[in-house]
């Protein structure tokens, strides 16, 4: 190709990157969905499955219809919260993986409550803060050990999992035991138990919980000084300290609002999940909610709004999952496989640039939609 | 598991260091290059199974193998998407892990009993009898291999490939080296490692495959990293020592009186692994470029 | 355009035909350039920045596919994968930005480049080859100590040995004397001048007319990508290059490039003085130690009074980075002084001192002064984030107020974006550094520091820039200049401050400077002052 056509195709090039950029963060994230269904439905048929009926049933379960989708939202629930626990994180550039353990923490010392009385209101009150503060300080180990010593937040957060584990099926099964039955704790007193929204469903009003938790967020990231010193830390510390941020202080802020969410999830759930609403030796209920929660926080691209979207699609993928079981015979653990394929697809940026093909499509499909090609405003690099 | 002395807790440990040690050394060549894999975890999971099933069918060392092929695959999709792709590391190695996770426990559940496979024993890498007790094979090979990876590191123009890939590709790059090229190869080489790990586990050690298999070790086999700073002889140290706390635990649970809760024994290892890494700090030096994706222009 | 005229024993070594390049994003760095390479040759490669000769020489020594065109040998036409291709043909570069690995040591360095990968390292051998070579060539590098430790010009000399060990006969270096201080820049020379007495070719990219004029044999100029000259030097004026380089009117041309001795007296009789005399920063016997430990700035003492530029001259690296990040609350120095009208500056917060009337243009805009993924209205507040102005009580910002601010800077400093919530990587290098000059003047300051302000812009950015200053000097702003560019700092200057390894040689008035003496006190040679 001479010099002439190269430079007409890179301009057209760059307008349509600029196009695609528009819509990318939501498109990327519409594109991992999808190839993480592909991949679910390739696995089923190896394994001599209809995925059709699979995932018919998958949606009818999801969102078929009101008592489907407060379902569904049950599921949601705990899953914003403990996506906001990566996203923060992430935003002021750590790697929060220990939203699991923060979470087992959170519902433990929300059982607590069960030892005193108070009105409700009060009552409720007081669990969420427990919870709340429990969450955090479960963080703030790991996050004063990277301040400090440098230690790396990944390994000391995955850490903290697992000593959660333990020490949470330790208080549980020990300390906070329901003398009549031996595997659960003791339960929420009716005072504290958060209302169950849709009778019959599990949906209680531990959704308003998170969705006002992830509006203040989205107000605190974007709306104020500290959230904006938070997003600096983390795109950019050598000009946030340019500029007077306190680097540590704000890393240090992240992880604890960060634990402050994984709390507040587990909270939710043994608040608001009939009919025990008490937490069971290895935290079934919980299981894994923290680390579909990262999946979740990729997914919404990592902002309140977008997560809480994400949130609702995962949601819908594990409540959906049962009928998917039971109407499909899929046995419900492929929803983690289309989880983790999602979020390997999501690992990969400017999915359009990988597949030559499909930038060729549409590209076709997009030069023809354009008039004129965008003028070359660029820069060169000698 | 019967622990009649010290011995038998001793042997417990070694076996315990065997899918540590081959973890973290094949990921200090894959970190000495540049590629941070936090799916080990999930490597070690899909192995272990790919090995049960592979031992059923072929015996044990086609069931050995099979886990090696797993671990090169997995870690090939790594590389490539954090190589060529340009991915984010520290997200595919999240995707792995939860893929795996839903992988195993799905596949667990197809062979019959969920969350729980035993291997039949035409698929068992036999231990060894000696006096002091039954011994894998694979033991041998988990503390050869470190003396082998580390003369290599230090002393062959290869070693200083991978050095100069993950600490200044540029340079690396103008001296001719393809540096996607060596970061796949150290990928690959690192997911064999990891799993003939996991597939030494359902294979040759505990003879079964469960839902959470891995059990953390992914993540004690970063750990050894870390504080080995990507010296292949220290990492076999600390995966002794973590298996030999690993092994403490589970004597523990075995005493008669409950001195101390089982359960946090089984905290222990993780304890453990923590001080280490806390304590280990400010010794080492990582690669500068370590998680970053290298672009030329 | 092209002058083929053969220097006496050269014969052709390399022809680069129609080479155009386009970059994955659309910009279009060349544009169809040809040349044509001979031995007993050094050609100098001139062009502003962004002009494409970086990569021109990228391409030749096998860093860059060509996006078409071809580069053709006697033999025929080549073509290289990568660098090691082209070193094996004879074609090898010296880097800006060096191509070392810093924990490796010289010999370590070098083997890097050789073949074989499951072959034993032989260091002992490299050596050997190595300190062969260094007798040769005359340039001397402990080869057993890591490379981060050696000084930079030690560290180029490694880069070139690493090179000439290949045996290349394309020599390339890319603006190899602006780390360098003019002894050593005396030394490569004799070094150059060897080796193309012994029949190798050099390329030599630079932006310095004079070093050109010095040294090569003939000149290549390069603009937007084309190539607009190739002249014999010794046929070539300042001023037909300046023109060539710049493409405009030659009086804006000189303006823009390298001054000459002779301009610079009347450039500044044309200045106005205006100094208030007040003393606005003071600093006394600020020591402060740099990120290897060692003492970076060594006992410096100094005042800045309002209307008055005063400029630090020196090579890159001597200091200047760690004073200038001492007074803005980026580096906490070990002892000494330094108040703004009285109040301490030392080891406190940058915010603060951005409170007692500081503005800061740092010398890397991308890593110091903006945030890039942050847009032009989120860059605007860096720093002042928390001013009343901007913030409402909780914290919570008054993006109504920041936004319209945002569009007056950009209209006043004639910004080119599409708004204030364009990204900030969106911008052109200039307007990102009018960005942060309009953001810094914003505050108001009673003192200005500005540090490479200049450095990697286009001509009409830099001077715009350059304009906005000695405005903020006549408005009787004090101005702390730190340029590695000489001829800014002496033409813009009141005073000027030689600095070399964290001392002021001299302190003075540029008048009293002439540059022999200016590359002697750069190059830390203590020169008495002349009388009459």
């Amino acid at each position: 190709m001479t010099a002439q056509e190269a430079q007409q195709q890179s301009r057209l090039l760059r307008g349509i990157h600029r196009t695609v950029t528009g819509l990318h963060p939501a498109l990327e994230s519409l594109i991992a969905a999808v190839a993480g269904l592909l991949v679910g439905a390739l696995l089923m048929v190896i394994w001599g499955f209809n995925p059709w009926e699979a995932y018919s049933a998958l949606i009818q379960g999801a969102y078929g219809g009101s008592y489907e989708w407060a379902n569904t939202l049950s599921w949601a629930t705990p899953l914003i919260l403990t996506a906001l626990t990566f996203s923060i994180c992430l935003r002021a550039g750590m790697f929060n993986i220990g939203a699991e353990g923060q979470m087992y923490m959170g519902a433990l010392a929300a059982v607590c409550i069960a030892y005193f009385t108070l009105p409700p209101g009060l009552h409720h009150l007081v669990g969420l803060l427990f919870a709340a503060a429990a969450g955090a300080i479960w963080s703030l180990v790991p996050a004063a050990l990277k301040l400090m010593r440098g230690v790396s937040e990944v390994i000391s957060t995955i850490m903290f999992n697992w000593i959660a584990k333990w020490l949470g099926l330790y208080l549980a099964l020990n300390i906070l035991v329901d003398s009549m039955r031996a595997e659960k704790t003791v339960s929420i007193p009716i005072t504290a138990r958060l209302p169950v929204l849709v009778k019959g469903t599990s949906l209680s009003a531990g959704i308003f919980v998170s969705v006002a938790f992830a509006l203040v967020i989205y107000f605190l990231l974007w709306h104020t000084a500290t959230g904006y010193e938070l997003r600096a830390a983390g795109l950019n510390p050598t000009a946030a300290r340019y500029g007077g941020i306190r680097n540590k202080r704000t890393m240090f802020l992240s992880f604890i609002l960060g634990g402050v969410a994984a709390g507040l999830a587990g909270a939710t759930i043994v608040m608001g999940l009939p009919p025990t609403y008490a937490a069971f030796g290895g935290f079934p209920q919980l299981l894994n909610m923290g680390f579909n929660g990262m999946a979740v926080a990729m997914v919404g691209r990592n902002h309140p709004i977008g997560i809480i979207v994400a949130a609702i699609f995962f949601g819908g993928l594990s409540s959906g999952g049962g009928w998917m079981q039971i109407l499909a015979g899929v046995p419900l653990e492929m929803i983690n496989v289309v989880m983790g394929a999602i979020v390997l697809t999501m690992s990969i940026p400017e999915l359009i640039r990988v597949f030559p093909a499909a930038k060729n499509g549409i590209q076709k499909a997009l030069r023809s939609m354009l008039r004129k090609p965008r003028s070359a405003a660029g820069e060169g690099s000698a | 598991m019967n622990f009649s002395n010290f011995i038998d807790l001793l042997r417990i440990a070694l076996h315990a260091m065997v899918p540590l040690a081959l973890t973290a050394v094949g990921e200090i060549v894959g970190e000495t290059a540049g590629l941070f894999n936090i799916g080990l975890e999930g490597i070690l999971l899909l192995s272990a199974f790919a090995g049960a099933l592979g031992a059923e069918i072929g015996g044990p060392f086609v069931g050995l193998l099979l886990g090696m092929a797993v671990g090169a695959v997995v870690s090939l999709l790594f590389a490539i998407i954090n190589t060529y792709w340009q991915g984010t590391q520290m997200v595919t190695g999240i995707g792995i892990n939860l893929f795996a996770m839903g992988f195993v426990a799905f596949g667990l559940i197809q062979l019959g009993v969920p969350g729980h496979h035993v291997v039949t024993n035409s698929g068992h890498l036999l231990k060894i009898r000696t006096p002091m007790g039954m011994y894998s094979p694979m033991i041998l090979v988990a503390v050869i291999l470190p003396f082998v990876i580390h003369w290599f590191l230090k002393r062959t123009r290869a070693g200083l490939m991978l050095k100069a890939a993950g600490e200044m590709p540029e340079a690396a790059d103008v001296a001719g080296i393809n540096i996607n090229r060596i970061r796949l190869l150290a990928a690959v080489f690192g997911g064999i490692l990891a799993g003939l790990a996991g597939a030494y586990m359902s294979v040759g050690w505990l003879y079964m495959v469960t839902k959470g298999f891995a059990a953390g070790r992914g993540f004690i086999a970063l750990a050894c990293v870390v504080f080995s700073g990507l010296n292949p002889l220290l990492a076999l140290l600390a995966a002794f020592v973590f298996g030999f706390f690993q092994a403490l635990a589970e004597w523990v649970k075995t005493l008669p009186n409950k001195i101390i809760p089982y359960e946090f024994v089984s905290m222990l290892p993780y304890i453990v692994t923590l001080l280490v890494v806390s304590g280990a700090i400010g010794r080492v030096r990582f690669p500068k470029f370590l998680g970053e994706p290298y672009k030329r222009e | 355009m092209s002058d083929t005229n053969a220097p006496r024993k050269g014969e052709m070594f390399l022809r680069a035909e129609g080479i155009t390049k386009i970059y994955s994003d659309g910009t279009v760095a060349l544009k169809e350039a040809s040349v044509e390479i001979h031995s007993h040759e050094i050609i100098g490669l001139l062009g502003e920045n962004g002009a494409g000769k970086t990569t021109l020489t990228k391409i030749l020594s096998g860093l860059l596919p060509p996006t078409s065109g071809r580069v053709v040998s006697p033999a025929g036409p080549v073509q290289f994968a990568n660098p090691r291709e082209a070193l094996d043909f004879g074609i090898g570069m010296v880097h800006q930005h060096f191509a070392l690995v810093g924990t490796f040591t010289a010999a370590e360095n070098v083997a890097l480049s050789y073949d074989r990968p499951f072959a034993r390292t032989q260091l002992a051998k490299t050596v050997e080859r190595l300190e062969a070579l260094m007798e040769e060539s005359g340039l001397g590098v402990p080869l057993n100590v890591p490379v981060e430790k050696l000084a930079v010009g030690e560290q180029q000399r490694v880069e070139i040995l690493k090179v000439l060990s290949r045996d290349v006969n394309l020599l390339i270096l890319d603006e190899p004397t602006s780390v360098l201080t003019p002894l050593e820049v005396d030394e490569l020379f004799n070094l150059l001048r060897r080796l193309k007495d012994a029949g190798k070719s050099i390329i030599l990219i630079t932006h310095k007319l004079k070093e050109v004029q010095d040294i090569t044999n003939r000149i290549i100029v390069l603009r937007q990508g084309e190539m607009v000259g190739d002249v014999k030097t010794a046929d070539a004026t300042t001023e037909q290059l300046a023109q060539l380089m710049v493409g405009q009117a030659v009086d804006e041309a000189i303006d823009a490039v390298e001054l000459s001795d002779q301009e610079l007296p009347v450039r500044r009789e044309r200045r106005a003085v205006n100094r208030s005399g007040k003393s606005i920063l003071h600093v006394e016997n600020l020591t402060a130690r740099g990120n290897t430990g060692d003492i970076a700035v060594d006992g410096v003492s100094f005042d800045i009074h309002g209307g008055e530029i005063f400029g630090i001259a020196g090579v890159e690296g001597n200091g200047q980075t760690e004073l200038v990040e001492s007074l803005t609350g980026l580096r906490v120095p070990i002892s000494g002084t330094a108040t703004i009208n009285g109040t301490n500056i030392l080891g406190i917060d940058p915010r603060q001192i951005y409170r007692l009337g500081v503005a800061h243009i740092p010398e890397d805009r991308w890593e110091l002064g903006l945030v890039l993924p942050f847009t032009l209205a989120e860059n605007a507040i860096l720093g002042v984030h928390r001013w009343k102005e901007f913030r409402g009580p909780f914290s919570v910002l008054k993006w109504g107020k920041i936004n319209q601010h945002v569009r007056e800077l950009m209209d006043r400093f004639e910004i080119r974006a599409t708004g204030p919530s364009a990204p900030a990587k969106s911008l052109s290098g200039g307007n990102q550094q009018k960005l942060i000059v309009g953001r810094e003047l914003a505050k108001d300051p009673a003192i200005i520091v500005a540090a490479q302000p200049t450095r990697g812009l286009d001509i009409g950015s830099a001077r715009y820039i350059r304009q906005t200053l000695v405005d903020m000097r006549e408005k009787g702003r004090a101005i702390l200049l730190v340029s590695a560019d000489l001829d800014e700092v002496l033409a813009h200057a009141d005073r000027v401050a030689i600095m070399y390894e964290g001392r002021f040689m001299e302190v003075c008035a540029p008048e009293e400077l002439d540059r022999e003496r200016v590359g002697m006190l750069m190059g830390g040679v203590t020169v008495a002052k002349e009388t009459a």
